[in-house]
């Protein structure tokens, strides 16, 4: 009776360890016992489904840093969970966690999941991290989601990381200056579609670069 | 002369081998064992049952448990973790990204976001030669990221020059970073 009793008490603090280990440290001292609670909670979910952990940690510790309620920092986490879980069911399961972190990006920007899809087969066999991220910024500066998604799709077979993320930043520096974001997006598109045309890529610069 | 044959049979005599009693050696170990303590013969196993009180109990699975957890530390630096990722593009060098912005007057400005774990102070920029640029290069890898400048430790501030994230969830806006793996 008393090894039962040892084993029993042994097996209680194993189980106590493991939980213990499988919490996130960086929320100590940011997040209040509830609140830290409700979000552990989403992370051992993330955990289980594979889902990104570390998106949702740098949503609390934002909402943290930026001083929100705790209320707010759950509601926060809880929704970008929500966004993760849909983004890793279009991309698949087997997508790296910067792709379905961006791809959640997308669909907040307003992105269906079957926009995904799409660019999952457009590119199959390659990261389309960056094809999602730009389709988030694209609607960020004015560029409606439906001719996001068809610009982007349309540049797959053209256009690599780099050209991309030129792509964006042209496009915003058009519509900073005056120009319509559909306008600015078309003239783009021609110019990229040109340069394949001609042979004429854009140089990738391997040194310091803004964003 | 005879003193050497005398001395000759002298040493035959003693070269004989000296016969004993067979029963001799029989003798001799009963001897030995007759004069062993009692506690070094019998070399038989003891077993004794074991007896642990609750709180026994409790003591032994805590030294246990810290045997185990004492363990993990050691063994979990040697442990590979798996790879996450069968599609993914494979692990590429960090990119140096550099960060500028301007903001006269200011006393101090952090980069906060992301990659730091939205900490305040991880950060800071180092003011440029002019009036008020503020600038700080940090390596990124492949990713997504989302920032803000930090102002005299109060003022959140985005950056001009790089799009604006869609997914402010807290008030104070942020950028956006997309590093690319090419």
């Amino acid at each position: 009776m008393r090894i039962v009793l040892g084993v029993t008490a042994l097996l209680v603090l194993t189980a106590a360890a493991d939980r213990l280990a499988a919490q996130e440290p960086r929320l100590e001292g940011r997040l209040a016992g509830p609140s830290r609670e409700a979000v552990e909670a989403l992370l051992d979910s993330a955990r289980v489904i594979g889902l990104p952990v570390e998106p949702l940690v740098d949503r609390a510790l934002e909402g943290s840093s930026k001083g929100a309620s705790e209320g707010r920092i759950v509601a926060a986490v809880e929704r970008l969970f929500g966004e993760l879980r849909d983004a890793s069911a279009a991309l698949g399961q087997q997508s790296a966690p910067e792709e379905i972190t961006a791809g959640a990006s997308a669909l907040r920007a307003g992105a269906a999941a079957t926009d995904l899809e799409g660019l999952r087969q457009a590119r199959p066999g390659e990261s389309v991290t960056v094809e999602a991220a730009v389709l988030a910024d694209l609607v960020a500066v004015g560029v409606p989601v439906d001719r996001a998604v068809a610009a982007v799709l349309a540049l797959s077979d053209v256009a690599d990381d780099a050209d991309y993320i030129a792509f964006r930043s042209n496009v915003e520096r058009d519509v900073a200056l005056g120009a319509s974001p559909v306008a600015a997006l078309g003239v783009r598109l021609d110019a990229m579609a040109a340069e394949a045309l001609t042979g004429g890529r854009p140089s990738a610069d391997t040194g310091p670069r803004k964003p | 002369m005879a003193d050497d044959r005398w001395l000759d049979r002298v040493t035959d005599v003693l070269q004989e081998p000296v016969r004993l009693d067979p029963s001799f050696d029989e003798r001799v170990m009963a001897a030995i064992g007759e004069g062993l303590p009692d506690a070094v013969t019998p070399l038989r196993p003891r077993y004794r049952p074991l007896l642990v009180s609750p709180l026994g109990g409790f003591a032994l699975a805590a030294a246990v448990l810290t045997g185990i957890l004492v363990g993990r530390s050691w063994l979990a630096p040697v442990i590979e973790p798996a790879p996450t990722s069968v599609t993914a593009v494979q692990a590429v060098p960090p990119s140096a990204v550099q960060f500028v912005i301007v903001v006269p007057g200011a006393e101090s400005v952090s980069l906060v976001g992301d990659f730091n774990d939205w900490n305040r102070t991880a950060t800071p920029m180092r003011r440029a030669p002019g009036d008020g640029v503020w600038s700080v290069s940090i390596p990124l890898t492949e990713g997504r990221y989302r920032y803000a400048f930090l102002v005299d430790g109060g003022r959140w501030v985005t950056d001009p020059s790089a799009p604006r994230a869609l997914d402010d969830d807290f008030g104070p806006p942020n950028s956006v970073v997309t590093v690319g793996a090419s």
